[in-house]
């Protein structure tokens, strides 16, 4: 079970005047993920999704609060926690010096899979996500939707219990967004937990067991899509968003 | 958990040697020190070794007598006579480099600070001083007194060691300097690459996902540099001895001497180059994963480039030696304890200060590196 208590992180901006701003990313966000759910984020840019799912991946650190993945924290136990972490974005990079091959070995070493089992997992996964045709081509050489799939890929050889994956389908055409969706249909399938954060409404609507509606560093509202729209007396996902938002802004 | 720093390293060295741009640095660098050699021992050889037709011609503005005829003659002096105004021309035209004029029993040499002019005023220099001491002769043989007594009183004999050759010692110590130079140089493009360029191109958040500890991948990147700076030390070292042993054996002005270091010195030279190495692939580290971009990495290191080469170059000039404190300043120790191995003046003490003092520096800054990765300064700042 992964949990998130009370999170807040500060970030401290300088003016073009050198003059000091401070504002908070994420002020107080908790939430909880069972075992097997996907859990969707939405909200509009500067919401503070990006820095929160960079929290619970280990890759900033909560100005106050606590991320805890099946009760280990990431004070005592950063790097065991992050063995049964997968994390991607839509803007997340690759080694392009390197193949696919290569690329996926690598990330195996480091997850510590044995390099026949390591072997066996990158041809069966290569398999699922049809790389066949460019497996040991650079990656420097490869179309964004086939690069994007390398980065599925990393995510799944060394067969994480969570997957955190923010805006994963941005830019993508319709076939390569797809493959990411069935991915993570059938990751859930297996019982892996899914963090989830997109732009895209339906896409949430249709996969998600629970939402979490951000804005200004908040969560403004948190439920499955039916009792999202229940609340909110809205027929859609895209309805309740703009509702709640445009509530909140004007709260604000 | 057992340490990841050699998946790291791996990683680095791969992308090193698959990136031309880095492996330019690294090889081609080195080969500006036969260069180097070659070409300066070419120049100071041509400066030494300048035939006396290029600086032979001098005019003289009074009529001459036999005497000093002949002796010109017999000293290769191309003689041109004429007026002051026809000299003055002859000499701005280039057409002789010095020329005397002469005043009752005083004579004036022009010239100037050319090349041709310098060795012409030199050559008039000779020629009249072998021409006062053939008419102070003439006279003293006149006066019936021993000339050699009165010329002669006190005398002078060379005795220059042919080790101390000013020409051998300056390009073993440039050669070395610039040996320190192409390490900095090559160690800067690749800790560029590996800290602000993997940030700039997004790498670095997918590297910081991976279950490694910061301490781990900043050691795995700065032995990759230490590695790269190392084959240019070596490779740099390598042609340095060729290209000493080639102008040994080219250059006249090396006559007589042996420019190869002996076995134990060149053990020496390789400790410093490691140790060098070390130290300024954890600068540059530490340098460059506080910029955001590789641009800025590059405009922040430039610097570096020079500070590994002015201290040496102005202690060489100066005549620094080295002492222990001066074994600890950064910078300074290496180049002043290359110029001890070429002179053949090895000091083991002052070797343990200098590699001492720089693994301090090396442990503070990795410290300090590794503290930054564990912080998201490392993604923004």
């Amino acid at each position: 079970m992964l949990k998130a208590e009370n999170i807040k992180k500060k970030f401290t901006k300088i003016t073009k005047n050198k003059e000091k701003f401070e504002f908070y990313a994420n002020n107080g966000i908790s939430m909880y993920a069972y075992d097997g759910e996907i859990i969707g984020i939405l909200g509009p840019n500067g919401a503070g999704k990006t820095t929160f799912l960079r929290i619970i991946a280990g890759i900033l650190e909560p100005t106050s609060g606590a991320v805890t993945f099946d009760e280990l924290n990431y004070q005592d136990n950063e790097t065991e926690i992050k063995k049964n972490i997968a994390y991607l974005s839509g803007n997340t990079k690759i080694y392009n010096t390197l193949s696919c091959y290569e690329l996926l070995l690598m990330c195996a070493d480091i997850y510590d899979v044995e390099k026949n089992d390591a072997e066996r997992r990158i041809l069966e996964i290569s398999k699922t996500l049809d790389m066949d045709s460019f497996l040991y081509n650079r990656i420097e050489t490869l179309s964004t939707g086939q690069t994007q799939r390398v980065n599925i890929a990393r995510c799944l050889i060394h067969n994480p219990k969570y997957y955190i994956l923010d805006e994963a389908t941005n830019g993508l055409d319709v076939i390569s967004s797809e493959i990411i969706l069935n991915f993570i249909k059938n990751e859930k399938k297996k019982g892996k937990t899914i963090i989830y954060s997109t732009h895209y409404m339906e896409e949430a609507e249709n996969i998600c067991d629970k939402v979490l509606l951000m804005n200004h560093g908040k969560i403004i509202l948190m439920g499955s899509p039916d009792e999202i729209k229940k609340e909110t007396k809205t027929a859609n996902l895209r309805e309740a968003f703009f509702q709640k938002i445009g509530e909140d802004n004007n709260e604000e | 958990m057992k340490s990841k720093i050699k998946h790291i390293l791996k990683k680095e060295l791969r992308e090193m040697f698959r990136d031309k741009k880095s492996l330019a640095m690294m090889l081609v660098i080195p080969i500006f020190i036969p260069l180097l050699v070659i070409g300066m021992s070419a120049l100071f050889n041509l400066e030494m070794n300048v035939p006396i037709t290029d600086y032979n011609q001098i005019g003289f503005a009074y009529s001459m007598s036999d005497t000093e005829k002949s002796l010109a003659d017999s000293m290769n002096i191309e003689v041109y006579t004429g007026s002051i105004d026809e000299l003055e021309k002859m000499f701005k035209d280039e057409k002789i480099k010095a020329y005397f004029t002469k005043e009752d029993n005083h004579y004036t040499i022009h010239g100037n600070d050319t090349t041709n002019s310098t060795y012409a005023l030199e050559l008039a220099k000779n020629y009249f001083d072998t021409y006062k001491s053939i008419l102070q002769k003439d006279l003293l043989y006149e006066e019936q007194i021993d000339a050699n007594k009165i010329l002669n009183i006190i005398t002078l004999e060379e005795n220059i060691k042919i080790e101390d050759n000013y020409f051998a010692s300056y390009i073993i110590n440039y050669a070395f300097l610039f040996i320190i130079m192409a390490i900095t140089v090559s160690a800067t493009y690749p800790a560029t690459d590996a800290t602000a360029g993997e940030k700039e191109r997004g790498t670095l958040e997918t590297l910081l996902t991976f279950p490694i500890k910061s301490k781990d991948i900043i050691i795995g990147k700065f032995l990759s540099v230490t590695i790269s700076s190392i084959i240019t030390g070596l490779l740099s070292l390598i042609l340095a001895i060729i290209s000493l042993k080639l102008a040994g054996n080219l250059f006249p002005i090396y006559e007589n001497m042996n420019l190869m270091l002996p076995l134990s010195s060149l053990c020496y030279a390789i400790m410093v180059i490691i140790g060098y190495s070390l130290l300024i692939s954890g600068l540059c580290i530490a340098i460059a994963s506080k910029c955001k971009t590789f641009k800025e990495a590059q405009s922040a290191l430039t610097p570096l480039t020079f500070i590994s080469f002015f201290p040496g170059m102005i202690a060489f000039m100066t005549g620094i030696t080295t002492s222990n404190l001066l074994s600890c300043i950064p910078f300074l120790n290496y180049t002043l304890i290359f110029t001890d191995i070429s002179n053949g003046n090895i000091n083991g003490i002052h070797i343990i200060l200098m590699l001492l003092s720089s693994f301090i520096i090396i442990a503070l800054l990795l410290k300090v590196i590794i503290k930054e990765y564990k912080s998201e300064k490392v993604l923004f700042s």
